[in-house]
């Protein structure tokens, strides 16, 4: 009886306590939504913090300087889903961000694996999905609702190749052996793809080891042991799981392997790296992202730092940033925040310059019948004294490359 | 270069599967004694590993001596945890407890991984010691240095809890406890003490081999589901209950995951261990060191 009594209390204070505490965070009647799915917790969570930290500078910015004047200065509201560690589970988050209220467009989700199902549910739901993932396959769906500012694996594999062969060749160093070396999630495997059934051949390349395994890695030893006894003159390098790429990166300077290493997106380019191996480590590490600080991008990396306290900008808040400039652009194109709208005014869309394009080289963007970003073109960065660098395209560099010793 | 090699592997699953072991013991011991599934076993050892990274941050505490430094108030937190929630599900009708059990301790791991995620944020940290990247050279084949200390370690705390379970009073009183709880309490051991006890060094152990692994491991709050599927596939492997089965099954993981490398293809690398887990669950259904009866 008394537990009863006890329990009746307690539904009663949260009946009269619960409007009083959802009412501060609703939003007024024409704000408009945008969905960020993302993953918030699991192995991914640091890349979904990430995300949320430029999703949050865009919104801040945009409301403070009157919001979306198409829609007589309504103001941008997030709203967060978490995409967890599977696809399962990013799929189920897009599911419930998208029915529970009306959104008008949404971004998401980091890894190609989670946006291949997210943009799924958006596509059935008809709400335009901005996204920076790699994987060729995410446009190839033929999807009226997705869209793709970042240049797809095959063809970063495409450019991290030339560049490198280009870089060995200038220092005297042709490479003649490669390895692939990472995880199987889809940005990596469509990577890896091109480059194993033509692009090395195609430049008399031979492919010495080629070791992929599914986050967690148990341990690096018997990769690496390969990488010493074959010595390959480039390894492309795809581990996304920061524990994974750690454990290999500390068997690399145990085994003390040489080899330059050529890696496939921004998670190689984090701030805990330096932390956690050092920057003598990491030094001459490169890879190659959609998106990283340009020349002439100063401002926005020191605001961001002195916001966030990170010690500096890399592609997935730069993309995330972008990507709700680029949604505002659309909504003042379609003077409307209905999704199909914003969907049609992002198909159209042809701009150039201003916030929604700061994280896009070139700094374009107009999209395909596909929804891929025309001319997108990806960005070499590398690590020099503890800190990623731009590196190519040199007309944008914020460093000169420099080749392994 | 094949001996050198098939050694190599060996050593390095031998060397992976010492952490491996220590974890699962904590495990073991706690299913032993209670017959409670711990499901935020992993979680602890997270703890372990951020109390580890603490101690070296703000304190200069090697993460090897800091590992030895969680034992005490991971003892503490595991009694304080037993006595405010565990022990009011454990006891009693075994078959009537058995769901609130599972649905406590899977709580917990979710509010313990979800509330790190919250307070410590989700960025990675790890302590950078200077024997993760170094190793001991015996010939041609490499020891980690920071994996041989940890796998050493791994292997005195193991020795020590085996040496408190059979050659003292208390370690005894633990295993009438164990064996049969009834029984126990006629001959004066207070159950829920001994519960209590057996939930305090299982979570101190789990807590110690996360300080060990937080020595070439990053740390994040969601680092658990990396090993809590190892650590059941350990302790079930040796034997549900066995203080011996389950380092035993700890090692064997190791060994496993790393000769499966020989055979198979690195995507397959867990597969091996579960084809040796389904094989010993086939041949020996009561694990490698398990009795009919369990018993630690």
């Amino acid at each position: 009886m008394r537990s009863l009594s006890r329990m009746l209390i307690v539904a009663l204070a949260l009946a009269l306590l619960g409007p009083v505490l959802f009412i501060g965070q609703a939003p007024a009647a024409d704000d408009v939504k945008i969905a960020l799915v993302a993953p918030l917790s699991g192995r991914w969570a640091r890349q979904g913090q990430l995300k949320k930290m430029g999703a949050d500078m865009a919104i801040e910015e945009i409301n403070s300087q009157g919001g979306i004047k198409a829609l007589g200065g309504a103001k941008i509201v997030l709203r967060e889903a978490d995409a967890g560690d599977s696809v399962e589970k990013a799929v189920s988050a897009a599911q419930r961000v998208l029915t529970r209220e009306k959104i008008s467009a949404g971004i998401g989700s980091w890894l190609s694996s989670f946006t291949l199902g997210v943009t799924e549910v958006a596509e059935r739901l008809q709400v335009p999905w901005l996204s920076l993932s790699y994987a060729d396959s995410i446009t190839e769906r033929g999807f009226k609702y997705t869209f793709q500012t970042s240049p797809v694996s095959s063809l970063q594999a495409e450019q991290a190749l030339d560049l490198v062969t280009d870089l060995a060749k200038k220092n005297n160093r042709p490479i003649k052996k490669a390895a692939i070396v990472g995880d199987n999630t889809a940005a990596s495997m469509f990577f890896y793809k091109p480059l194993r059934e033509k692009l090395l051949a195609a430049k008399r390349i031979e492919l010495v080891v080629d070791d992929v395994w599914t986050p967690p890695l148990a341990d690096a030893t018997a990769i690496v042991q390969k990488l010493r006894s074959t010595q390959p003159d480039i390894v492309f390098y795809g581990a996304t799981n920061f524990p994974d790429s750690i454990q290999v990166l500390q068997k690399v300077k145990e085994f003390n392997v040489k080899s330059p290493i050529q890696g496939v997106g921004a998670w190689l380019v984090t701030p805990e790296y330096v932390k956690t191996v050092g920057k003598d480590v990491l030094d001459n590490i490169q890879t190659v992202v959609a998106a990283h600080p340009m020349k002439g991008q100063e401002e926005l990396v020191k605001k961001f730092k002195q916001r966030t306290g990170e010690p500096f900008m890399t592609q997935d808040p730069l993309c995330t940033y972008a990507h709700v400039w680029l949604i505002k652009e659309a909504i003042e194109q379609a003077k409307s925040a209905d999704p199909k709208a914003i969907r049609d005014a992002l198909a159209k869309i042809d701009i150039s310059s201003g916030p929604a394009v700061s994280a896009f080289y070139p700094a374009r963007v107009k999209f395909d019948e596909r929804g891929r970003r025309i001319g997108a073109t990806p960005l070499i960065v590398q690590w020099q004294d503890g800190e990623p660098y731009t590196v190519v395209p040199t007309a944008v560099a914020t460093r000169p490359v420099a080749w392994h010793k | 270069m094949v001996f050198a090699e098939l050694v190599q592997y060996v050593v390095t699953g031998l060397l992976v599967g010492g952490v491996y072991a220590l974890m699962s013991i904590g495990l073991g011991l706690i299913f032993g004694v209670m017959r409670v599934v711990n499901f935020a076993q992993g979680d602890f050892m997270m703890l372990g590993m951020y109390l580890t990274f603490f101690y070296a941050v703000a304190a200069s505490i090697d993460p090897l001596a800091g590992a030895l430094l969680t034992l005490p108030p991971f003892f503490v937190l595991g009694w304080i945890v037993h006595r405010l929630l565990l022990a009011r599900v454990t006891g009693g009708d075994p078959g009537r407890q058995h769901d609130a059990q599972l649905i406590l301790t899977l709580g917990l791991s979710l509010v313990i991984t979800n509330a790190t995620t919250m307070i410590l944020t989700p960025t990675p940290r790890g302590i950078r010691t200077s024997y993760a990247t170094q190793a001991f050279a015996l010939g041609p084949v490499l020891l980690n240095q920071a994996r041989s200390y940890a796998f050493v370690m791994a292997l005195v705390l193991a020795g020590l809890v085996y040496l408190f379970l059979t050659r003292t009073d208390l370690g005894r009183a633990l295993r009438a406890a164990a064996d049969d709880p009834e029984a126990a309490s006629y001959q004066a051991i207070d159950v829920r003490t001994m519960h209590g006890l057996a939930f305090g060094i299982g979570i101190a152990l789990v807590a110690a081999a996360g300080g060990l692994l937080a020595t070439y491991y990053p740390i994040e709050p969601n680092v658990a589901g990396n090993f809590i599927v190892l650590m059941f596939v350990a302790v079930v492997l040796g034997g549900l209950g066995s203080i011996p089965g389950a380092f035993v099954g700890g090692l064997i993981i190791g060994l496993v995951q790393s000769l499966t490398l020989l055979v198979l293809p690195f995507q397959l690398q867990n597969t091996g261990v579960f084809v040796a887990f389904l094989l010993v669950l086939y041949l020996r259904p009561q694990g490698l060191f398990g009795r009919r009866a369990r018993t630690v």
